[in-house]
């Protein structure tokens, strides 16, 4: 039984299916990815599991129970878009969500004052919120949404909008939560952050779930790639799929060989040891989780950096 | 339930701490005070210095004694508005002042002299006062003669302008400390009617009633002198004299008649008009909350935690209770200038509070007053939940601060004209001007009916508007784009949205 569980679950806005027929499970303890590119539905589908929004059909499950604000003293959420009262303090405001969540005073200005410490603001402790850099308003605002330790944590898009920093910092602070034993669920589109912290992801495409299961499983899904250096074209070696010369020199090319689904590089490697071709370099290359952002999701483009547009 | 008064928590603590709060709650006490300080220091001078140089020897006296009247029967109106508002009920002493506020004939005025004045009337009074009665303050008099020994009848015109010209331009030394001359007078020594005229100064501020007072006892006297010449008997002219167009009076009983239904109206119309205020503030504060929490990308934040309607009733309360604060601050400021200070603002609050003579009276005017501020504020709060910027609240505030202030006004005007007028009885049957209208009408006296039917009319309207403003609320939240025209309202609040 999951943390969290959605069934067939349907999302439509009119005519338009924003979340179609979408099923997975998230283990307890699980550091979750939630992935896909803009538009695939996945603040939607965090919306319906917060009780935002109400499915259209399907059900939901939130630590056992349907979505609803008895839930809330044990999530914690971050949203995508973010904004804090500019007035309040930085204290003030994560124990107002502490006390929205259930917390006493007391003890939300306690767990604020450790949190603070840990993401460095303790000098803004008593400062409004309006005096603080963007990068510090986010802070708060995860310290606002970890105030009530919860058993499990939300994150939609975690970290846009911090530099590489913060960013690390951020990391670290969702794996040290996973440790405690809550479940963590974060979207993202960066797949850096997906592949440093996820230890079960779904990717969603245009609202309907195109993958879920580990990263291995993920990178499997994909056909294998190698790089070698021989001095003839490799493509009529057995589970050779295609090849292409990438450059060469002294009678040797370097060559970008893909493999046929089940093929493995080392069948390969034997293969060519048998049949006496030379090899001079021999490098299997497993695929990123970036890649099978864009084998899966495919006319989603992704810029340089790895960020999908 | 805990949410929504986390969030009235968070909402009032936030008011609070502007300083425009502070500027508005601070406001009509600084008004009020200002009003009585102002009443100190704009009031003209109490007391004006006057000289006469009598070159008769037989003129000054009786013109001081017309001047003593006329300060004797103003210190007997004012004691007999006194002895009104301030006895305890008990038979007070046959005396002039015992009767209430009225016109005061000269007979009276030398009766009220002849029996002691104001001392002997503050002593018989003694007895007879509520415990909490102020001193009497008769004031200082109108007027105070002011001797000049170096100046005579006999100078030349030019020497007294020369003399006198010093003297009325700074404050001179009198009996009742330094005043402005406002007033010479030199009656020549062969004063009558053929002869040089009396000659008056005066400082630039001519005190016209002084003037008129001096001349009527220097015509009187010379028509005297014309009648004993005549060879009229000396008693008949007297009887001829004292004769005086009989003229009866009325002045209505304390609180009747129409000023005592217009002071009535005084604290009702007081309240329309403080409800008007503060819902516009409270309501232009709840509305820039919201439009807060939607540009700051807030609300999602807020509705993981709570339901849409506990963020609404949560808004609802705490601007709810600023709106409160302002008021108790202000009546509770009125009503300690009313009951504590003397002054114009005290006069004027502590007759209308005669209004409050009923305890059914004070709960149907909270009723109203509760009633009339949530609807507006619902207004708002449905305003800033469908606006993006304070631009876009525009749109939708103008007509409605017009819908509503327009006919309340006119309202309140025709209250003020008549009560019983066609505008505010039409007025308390439509839902929107119900509590304005029926809190003005207050004053002037509600069938108890009509209280009850529009209480449970109102109390319907309310519920309905909670509920269709409330879903509104609710499914505009989170909603972005450009704010619905009336059909997408209309949809809203149906709950036919575009949501399947």
């Amino acid at each position: 039984m999951g943390v969290l569980e959605l069934d067939h679950v349907v999302k439509r806005f009119g005519e338009f299916t924003a979340v179609n027929d979408l099923s997975f499970s998230v283990p307890e303890g699980a550091i979750f990815g939630f992935l896909g590119g803009n538009g695939a539905g996945k603040t939607t589908s965090l919306r319906m599991v917060l009780d935002i929004l109400r499915p259209t059909s399907g059900r939901i499950e939130v630590l056992g129970r349907a979505p609803g604000r008895e839930n809330s003293n044990h999530l914690g959420f971050l949203p995508e878009e973010r904004g804090l009262y500019a007035r309040m303090t930085v204290l003030e405001t994560i124990v107002y969500f502490a006390q929205l969540k259930g917390m006493t005073a007391h003890d939300g200005a306690a767990a604020a004052r450790k949190l603070i410490d840990r993401f460095g603001l303790g000098e803004w402790t008593k400062s409004r919120i309006q005096k603080l850099s963007k990068g510090m308003q986010q802070k708060v605002q995860v310290a606002a949404a970890m105030v009530n330790a919860p058993r499990l944590l939300i994150l939609d898009e975690p970290f846009s909008g911090l530099d590489p920093v913060n960013q690390s910092t951020l990391e670290e602070v969702v794996l040290d939560h996973a440790k405690t034993g809550a479940t963590v669920v974060f979207s993202t589109h960066v797949m850096q952050h997906a592949e440093r912290l996820s230890t079960r992801l779904v990717l969603l495409k245009r609202g309907v779930k195109v993958f879920e299961g580990t990263q291995e499983e993920a990178r499997n899904a994909l056909p294998n790639r190698l790089s070698l250096s021989s001095q003839s074209d490799p493509a009529g070696l057995p589970g050779v799929q295609a090849s292409t010369r990438t450059g060469g020199d002294n009678g040797w090319d370097n060559w970008d060989v893909q493999l046929a689904p089940g093929a493995s590089s080392s069948d390969l490697l034997q293969a060519a040891t048998s049949r006496n071709f030379a090899l001079r370099s021999f490098e299997t290359r497993k695929p990123s989780l970036h890649d099978v952002f864009l084998h899966l999701v495919g006319d989603e483009t992704t810029n340089r950096n790895g960020e999908s547009k | 339930m805990r949410s929504a008064l986390l969030v009235a928590r968070r909402e009032y603590r936030q008011i609070a701490n502007t300083r425009g709060f502070w500027v508005i709650l601070l406001l009509v006490p600084l008004v009020i005070a200002g009003t009585q300080i102002a009443g100190r220091f704009l009031r003209p001078p109490p007391s004006d210095a006057y000289a006469i140089i009598d070159g008769t020897g037989q003129l000054a006296a009786p013109i001081e004694h017309r001047l003593k009247l006329q300060d004797q029967r103003r210190t007997l109106s004012d004691l007999a508005g006194y002895a009104q508002r301030w006895s305890d009920g008990s038979a007070l002493p046959d005396q002039p002042w015992a009767r209430g506020q009225r016109y005061f004939s000269d007979g009276d005025v030398e009766t009220f002299i002849d029996a002691g004045g104001k001392d002997a009337a503050i002593a018989a009074l003694k007895g007879h006062l509520k415990p909490d009665a102020p001193k009497f303050d008769a004031g200082l008099p109108f007027y105070v003669r002011a001797d000049l020994p170096a100046i005579s009848a006999d100078q030349t015109p030019e020497q007294l302008d020369a003399a006198l010209k010093p003297l009325m331009e700074k404050d001179i030394v009198t009996p009742s400390g330094k005043l402005p001359l406002t007033l010479v007078v030199v009656i020549p020594r062969d004063f009558g009617l053929i002869g040089p005229p009396v000659r008056m100064w005066t400082n630039g501020r001519p005190n016209q009633s002084l003037i008129e007072t001096v001349r009527g006892e220097l015509t009187r006297a010379l028509k005297d002198k014309a009648i004993a010449q005549s060879g009229l008997p000396a008693d008949v002219f007297k009887r001829i004299n004292a004769v005086n167009a009989p003229v009866a009076l009325t002045v209505p009983p304390a609180g009747a008649g129409r000023s005592g239904v217009l002071v009535r109206s005084t604290l009702p119309l007081a309240l329309v008009y403080l409800l008007l205020v503060t819902v516009m503030v409270t309501g232009g504060l709840m509305l820039q909350g919201v439009i807060e929490e939607r540009s700051n990308k807030l609300l999602e934040s807020l509705l993981s935690t709570m339901h849409a309607r506990d963020l609404m009733y949560g808004k609802l309360l705490g601007l709810g209770a600023i709106g409160f604060t302002i008021i108790l601050v202000w009546v509770g400021f009125a009503l300690t200038a009313a009951l504590s200070v003397q002054g114009v603002i005290a006069d004027f609050i502590r007759p209308s509070l005669a209004a409050l003579d009923q305890p059914w009276i004070v709960a149907a005017m909270i009723f109203y007053f509760v009633a009339g501020y949530l609807i507006i504020s619902m207004l708002y709060l449905a305003i800033g939940a469908l606006s993006n910027s304070l631009q876009d609240a525009q749109a939708y505030l103008m007509p409605v601060i017009f819908i509503i202030m327009l006919p309340t006004m006119f309202m309140m005007f025709s209250i003020v004209q008549n009560p019983d007028g066609l505008l505010p009885h039409v007025m308390s049957w439509i839902p929107l001007y119900t509590p304005f209208a029926m809190l003005g009408r207050m004053g002037s006296g509600v069938p108890l009916l009509e209280v009850l039917g529009t209480g449970v009319m109102l109390a319907a309207f309310l519920a309905l508007e909670l509920f269709l403003l409330g879903r509104l609320f609710q499914s505009s939240l989170l909603q972005t784009g450009q704010p619905p025209a009336l059909m997408g309202l209309i949809k809203r609040m149906s709950g036919k949205t575009k949501e399947a």
